[in-house]
């Protein structure tokens, strides 16, 4: 699946997120859910605005040495009889892991959660060699059999599908027979993926955090599905985005206590797993062969620019759980495998404005993204900067002309004395009961849905200036 | 106390009662209210979106306009936390970045400045309603207001206060976010509304004239019996019980 | 550069020219502001933390005994027999003897051995994993394991109930301390293990409405046993 979702235009995406009521709910449910886990690991914790900022110093001392880390990392990788792949486009990625899929004759290939996998649509480059590519991670497995239903979150991929249609969606594809009960639904997944782990060639995982000096890979799962992709399998594949790294053990500890906190609102999640090369040669489980494909795919294009701060993220999704408008609009309104605050930062970058131009629009900046975010990314100023780098690439427009006469309007006090004066005059014909209720240009679109208080008669600043005077005159 | 009223664009033209209710609690508060006429606009609804550079001349006007004040205070949290905006835009003065810091300092919000400056969170009001309050993003996690409207609000007398449930969400309001997608804002604004009435309340408080007006048109437009006040206009109210 | 490592070159020299330098030969790691992570807990003794430990299992469905040596086996009895277990999957670890700890029960024993092929079947069948930890972190409510070719990835992991064993001087506050250890070892050249394992309790997803469910791809029930005098 590639990073984009759909082909339907923004607003229809958008109008039928909203018709949708039962993923709004579920998503409205999971957000105060989340938001109150969220908020009592924290306040359980203490000191949570000095782990923010320490997850913030960790993120830009690293990013700032990026290149160092990966060198350090790729070394300790060999060191460690481990494979490194650096990977500078998603056709580079995928060549190379189909590349070592043929040479090892991989058939079957299970999978744990990455989200830079589906990014790169590696699964179709797989299954264009004739794989089967399973994923294991249960969110994905319901998406898998449902003809390939795109995630709607970063966390919770199959957040907008509720038990029955799950338990349609096995019955149909997988002759699945008991109950919605997600506690059976569970353990027929479990019984189903079991199978499949056994039998599989290849494992492919993604990668929470690598550990520069040590050559290590971590993943960070709550199923224990990465456990069992990195344990039966032959041959591993892990596939990194560049800037999931940190630089030794210690830091690692700090990240990993923001993400499970911020994420899922536990202390630690159930399994870390921690992954340093291939299995040594008397070992009786792990993989005998380890690739590490570590790639860009338009990430460094963020360094260096006002949107480096976009790369400290951490996939927690916080951000995502707190956004009043990814709870109305829901994942799949984004177009992006990214969606919420951080998806309408990443995606435009990642995938063009032509693409993903209207996102970052798509936001009143109230913030809570920004304040949510464990390691300080502030979400609500990139997407502004988003706004003014498409408006200063843009010719002139209607707005532009608008935004010009504001900017006369306030500097030019006579404009402003003049227009505001005359605003209660102008809007009379559209009045009723002190309120607007219809209009023209942007009145239009506000009166759509609300009225809009009448200018009033005397501004503020006239009947200030009249009871200065009548103080005077006393 | 000598204080220079920014009484936001929104203020001055439609909700002037606001602006009255300001001058009257500052002055009962013992503080001398001036108001520098050269302001207009803080800029906000080009900053937001996107246009830095229409921005900037609006935003010299309000530093120089504010140059001399002791203390600038606005009944809107949105616009006093625009003022942080300013010091970016002007990173090749530096001499305005100055000033642009300086007015950063000496600007609250109302509510802030009555609880943090002056120290009073009982400003003698009484009214009898059922009443809830906006918390307004801006205010809350720009400006860092946080506790000063509540702490007003619990000393007013005969006021029965309910808390909002999911006041953190945003209502939708966003500047231009309110006519550029206006299908999700409405959703927003309606769960807002509905928030709102599941508090039983018929009075909704707010201390951001944005949000008002968002909320307050909406509630106009589904004839909804809750009545919209700016926390201003109740700290002036006397009545007798 | 080796085969083992393709296009690295290009790679980090496109970051480093926009990161707008040369790749530095070395880079220190500053010292944090801020350090949170090693007040949670502090000054905290060893009975508290076994306190904070248990407490914490609570929350993460996992039950928690302390016994001593002497009891060990009983214990070990008791809970084979209460998780109906027929096949225990363990490591193969001389403690087990040393203390006698399966000297009680009469279920199968089938400790991990690098000679046998079939090691990770016999863990898929075994009804029970038995490991003990190499450390564990009170403030999560985990076990920490090594693997090496005795202690096998899949004896805490394929059977449908795991039980560990949890000597009680092994517990440190927190993950901070664990991490620690673990890069002082590497700076060290004795890096611990090619797999390092955090467990926290059963294995479990939210994934479906949110609701959590016990058990998904790991074990269904756990187990902790402290021995308080190890």
């Amino acid at each position: 699946m590639p990073m984009r979702i759909g082909a339907d235009p923004f607003k229809d995406r958008v109008e039928k997120g909203l018709n949708d009521a039962f993923m709004r709910n579920s998503v409205r449910s999971a957000q105060e859910r989340l938001y109150g886990k969220r908020l009592d690991a924290a306040e359980e914790l203490g000191s949570w605005e000095d782990w923010r900022n320490l997850g913030e110093e960790i993120r830009s001392h690293t990013l700032e040495n990026l290149d160092y880390y990966l060198y350090e990392l790729s070394e300790k990788m060999e060191e460690n009889g481990g494979h490194v792949y650096f990977a500078k486009t998603a056709e580079d990625a995928n060549h190379y892991i189909q590349e070592v899929v043929k040479r090892k004759n991989g058939k079957k290939i299970i999978k744990s959660k990455s989200m830079v996998t589906e990014e790169i649509s590696m699964n179709e480059a797989l299954e264009s060699l004739g794989c089967e590519v399973i994923e294991s991670d249960l969110g994905e497995y319901i998406l898998q059999i449902d003809d390939h239903d795109p995630p709607s979150h970063i966390v919770v991929p199959a957040l907008h599908k509720n038990k029955s249609q799950i338990r349609d969606v096995f019955k149909e594809k997988l002759g699945y027979l008991n109950t919605d009960k997600p506690e059976e639904l569970t353990l027929f997944a479990r019984e189903k993926l079991r199978e499949e782990f056994l039998s599989a060639d290849i494992g492919i995982t993604g990668c929470n955090f690598a550990v520069a000096e040590s050559g290590t890979i971590t993943l960070v799962t709550n199923e224990g599905n990465a456990r069992l992709a990195t344990t039966l399998p032959q041959t591993q594949i892990t596939v990194m985005g560049m800037e999931r790294i940190v630089p030794t053990w210690e830091e690692l500890d700090v990240m990993i206590s923001l993400l499970s906190r911020s994420a899922v609102g536990q202390k630690l999640t159930t399994y870390v797993t921690a992954l340093t090369g291939p299995k040594a040669t008397l070992e009786g489980d792990g993989p005998e062969e380890f690739h590490l494909v570590i790639v860009d795919n338009g990430r460094s294009n963020m360094i260096g620019t006002k949107f480096q701060e976009a790369l400290h993220c951490i996939r927690c999704a916080a951000c995502i759980n707190v956004c009043p408008v990814y709870r109305h609009v829901g994942g799949h309104g984004y177009g992006s495998i990214y969606p919420g605050p951080i998806g309408a930062v990443i995606s435009p970058l990642l995938g063009g404005y032509e693409e993903y131009g209207e996102l970052p629009f798509a936001s009143t900046l109230c913030a809570a993204c920004t304040d949510a975010c464990p390691v300080k990314i502030p979400l609500h100023e990139l997407l502004n900067k988003h706004r003014k780098k498409m408006i200063e690439g843009k010719g002139l427009t209607a707005e532009k002309i608008a935004m010009r006469g504001f900017q006369y309007g306030t500097t030019l006090p006579i404009l402003y004395q003049v227009g505001t004066k005359l605003a209660p005059f102008l809007s009379l014909p559209f009045q009723t009961n002190g309120f607007l209720t219809k209009g023209p240009g942007p009145l239009k679109a506000w009166t759509t849905i609300r009225d809009m208080p009448a200018p009033n008669n005397e501004r503020f600043r006239d009947w200030f200036q009249k009871r200065q005077k009548e103080d005077l005159g006393e | 106390m000598n204080v220079s009223l920014f009484i936001t664009c929104l203020g001055d033209i439609f909700y002037p009662n606001v602006g009255k209710s300001v001058v009257e609690v500052l002055e009962r508060l013992g503080c001398e209210v001036d108001f520098p006429y050269s302001q207009t606009c803080c800029g906000q609804p080009a900053y937001n979106s996107g246009y830095h550079g229409e921005t900037r001349e609006a935003a010299r006007r309000m530093i120089n306009t504010f140059e001399n004040s002791s203390y600038v205070v606005g009944p809107s949290g949105s616009c006093v936390a625009m003022f942080s905006e300013y010091e970016e835009l002007f990173h090749n003065e530096p001499e305005m970045q100055r000033k642009a810091r300086s007015l950063k300092e000496r600007s609250y919000e109302f509510t802030q400045f009555l609880v943090d400056v002056l120290n009073v969170t009982n400003v003698g009001a009484s009214f009898n309603a059922t009443a809830t309050y906006h918390k307004s993003c801006h205010m809350t996690r720009l400006l860092g207001v946080n506790d000063a409207p509540e702490a007003l609000l619990s000393e007013v007398d005969g006021l029965s206060y309910r808390k909002l449930p999911n006041c953190e969400n945003c209502c939708g309001f966003g500047g231009t976010f309110s006519v550029k997608m206006e299908a999700i804002s409405k959703e927003m604004v309606d769960e807002k509304i509905n928030n709102i009435q599941s508090t039983g309340a018929d009075l909704l408080i707010g201390a951001d004239s944005g949000c008002l007006m968002n909320i307050g048109g909406r509630i106009n437009r589904l004839q909804k019996p809750v009545k919209v006040m700016h926390i201003a206009e109740v700290l002036t109210q006397r009545e007798v019980k | 550069m080796s085969e083992q490592i393709l296009n690295r070159e290009s790679f980090l020299s496109s970051l480093a020219q926009k990161l707008g330098r040369s790749t530095p030969k070395t880079v220190e790691i500053p010292k944090w502001k801020h350090q949170p992570q090693w007040e949670v807990l502090k000054n905290t003794s060893q009975d508290e933390l076994v306190t904070v430990f248990k407490k914490q299992c609570e929350t993460i469905h996992t039950d928690v005994i302390e016994t001593e040596k002497e009891q060990l086996a009983d214990v070990i009895k008791e809970r084979i027999e209460a998780y109906n277990g027929n096949s225990i999957s363990t490591w193969n670890d001389k403690r087990f003897d040393q203390y006698g700890i399966f000297s009680k029960t009469e279920a199968m024993i089938h400790a991990w051995d690098p000679r046998m092929k079939d090691n990770v079947n016999v863990a898929e069948q075994a009804d029970i994993g038995i490991t003990f930890c190499d450390l564990a972190l009170a403030e999560s409510g985990t076990v920490v394991l090594f693997s090496n070719e005795e202690q096998g990835r899949s004896v805490s992991l394929l059977p449908t109930t795991y039980i560990a064993l949890v000597p009680k001087s092994l517990i440190v506050p927190r993950m901070s301390q664990a991490a620690r250890i673990i890069h002082h070892r590497n700076k060290a050249g004795e890096f611990p293990a090619t797999c390092v394992n955090f467990i926290s309790g059963p294995s479990n997803s939210a994934d479906i409405e949110m609701n959590l469910v016990v058990g998904v791809h790991g074990p269904i029930k756990t187990t902790y046993i402290i021995i308080s005098d190890l």
